[in-house]
């Protein structure tokens, strides 16, 4: 064993410093309570705003019907440019979105600089309300294959590239459908968040108006060195996002973020949220 | 190479599990706290470094950014933390080195965290590197991270952190002086 091997060896034994059990607890009492803080006030933000869509919904309708009738009347439709007003109605964008009984999207995420590595390429997401399944591409390879279900609250993790795979229950704290992080709650956290509309633009070919956020509560609050970003740009043809970008700056790296190819509202068959773990593939379930 | 267990967690915490994070923390706080030590060789800074740290992280649940090794992302989240800590501490030091005396009450944080005799006189000697020469020794060893990946945390080539390890390691080897036996 040369120098460098046995001083290896000491730092990684006795190099070993650990909390008192007082450390121990504080710290995690601290985090949790973090933790706790956050998901209260997303949760309030999230029920304050839907609440809001309940309110809103026949105002909004009652409000559209009242110009209408009120333009008609006077002769003045011919003098509304089509460019003068949002053709989105976020509200109803948001609504449709909830309804949706399926959706399939690719995520793409950069880090840089990126110092963690090891990542996929992208992923393709399967979304139903209560199961979902995330395939991750390292090229054109899939290298690892995620499925959750809410209904059985299990989770199924399998890694093609070392033929392994973990089965986990989850606990029962978890929710009985997505919340947060699903795309379906992404209108309504940039409702609930400070926010501007933005002008038309198309997008793949589709014409799309597009919402910004720069409130650091869309990501869960705290206080960023610099503003987040976060963007959705929805098509005016069918009301639907067709892309979102965001962006922010966490623990001194820089990532960006962007979720398209969205295939709203479709029947996804169960099969593809049922675990497919090939034959062979070793279980290393804790 | 992947961490399953790892990668569960990532994907449960995000999802909003409390479970997921008492789990991450109860796997890692230690030895955040041996690298944060590692680095800063205070017992209460580095307390506060790896606290902040899994604080940080417990707030951005629902954001994106984990990507790839959680081990690997935490130790650079406590390091980030410990470099800046430093460069406060200098810029502080300057200014009441002179009208300040040392600190008597270090005993107090000294009971939060236990390490050895033997632990002890690593720091010490640690302590005695320039700060990139210890940041990599400490990462490389203690955390397994890759010179590529402390490349791009000290935004600086491949080759520097190669030689900033071995620079490094020989200091520490003659500091120690060759009492310490694996």
């Amino acid at each position: 064993m040369n120098d460098n091997e046995k001083l290896r060896q000491i730092l990684t034994k006795d190099l070993d410093v650990r909390a008192s059990d007082g450390a121990y607890d504080r710290m995690l009492h601290a985090v949790l309570e973090e933790h706790e803080s956050t998901r209260r006030t997303q949760s309030a933000k999230t029920l304050t705003i839907a609440g809001r869509f309940v309110m809103k919904k026949p105002m909004i309708r009652f409000a559209i019907a009242a110009v209408i009738v009120a333009a008609v009347i006077l002769g003045l439709l011919e003098f509304i440019g089509t460019g003068s007003k949002s053709a989105v109605v976020w509200a109803e964008v948001a609504q449709k979105v909830n309804a949706s009984r399926g959706v399939i999207f690719r995520m793409t995420e950069h880090i840089v600089p990126d110092t963690y590595e090891q990542g996929v390429d992208f992923t393709v997401n399967h979304w139903s309300s209560t199961q979902s399944r995330l395939d991750g591409y390292k090229g054109d390879k899939i290298i690892k294959t995620i499925w959750t279900n809410c209904n059985t609250k299990t989770g199924t993790l399998v890694d093609h590239y070392h033929k392994s795979y973990v089965k986990m229950t989850f606990e029962k704290t978890m929710p009985d459908r997505f919340g947060m992080a699903d795309p379906n709650s992404m209108i309504q956290r940039f409702l609930s968040c400070q926010h501007k509309e933005l002008g038309p633009k198309t997008i793949a070919g589709v014409l799309c108006e597009g919402m910004e956020t720069t409130d650091p509560a869309f990501y869960g609050g705290g206080n960023p060195p610099e503003p987040p970003m976060a963007r959705v740009w929805v098509s005016v043809e069918t009301g639907y996002p067709v892309q979102f970008e965001g962006e922010r700056v966490y623990d001194e790296a820089h990532h960006t973020l962007v979720q398209d190819q969205f295939q709203w509202d479709t029947k996804l068959d169960a099969s593809l949220f049922e675990p497919n773990i090939p034959a062979g593939y070793i279980d290393i379930s804790p | 190479m992947i961490d399953i267990e790892d990668e569960l967690l990532k994907w449960r915490f995000r999802r909003g599990s409390r479970e997921a994070l008492a789990r991450i923390y109860e796997k890692y706080v230690h030895l955040l706290l041996s690298v944060a030590m590692g680095l800063l060789n205070d017992p209460r800074d580095a307390e506060d470094v790896v606290q902040d740290a899994f604080v940080s992280f417990a707030r951005n649940a629902t954001g994106f950014g984990i990507r790839g090794n959680l081990k690997a992302f935490l130790a650079i989240c406590v390091a980030n933390r410990a470099r800046d800590r430093l460069r406060s501490e200098h810029s502080h030091k300057r200014c009441v080195d002179r009208y300040v005396p040392e600190s008597s009450d270090a005993g107090e944080a000294d009971q939060s965290l236990v390490y050895n005799e033997r632990c002890e006189r690593l720091n010490q000697a640690l302590a005695e590197l320039p700060y990139e020469q210890r940041e990599v020794v400490v990462l490389k060893v203690k955390q397994e991270m890759t010179l590529r990946q402390i490349a791009r945390l000290q935004g600086v080539s491949i080759g520097t952190v190669h030689g900033r390890y071995r620079y490094g390691m020989e200091k520490l080897r003659a500091l120690l002086n060759g009492d310490m036996e694996p």
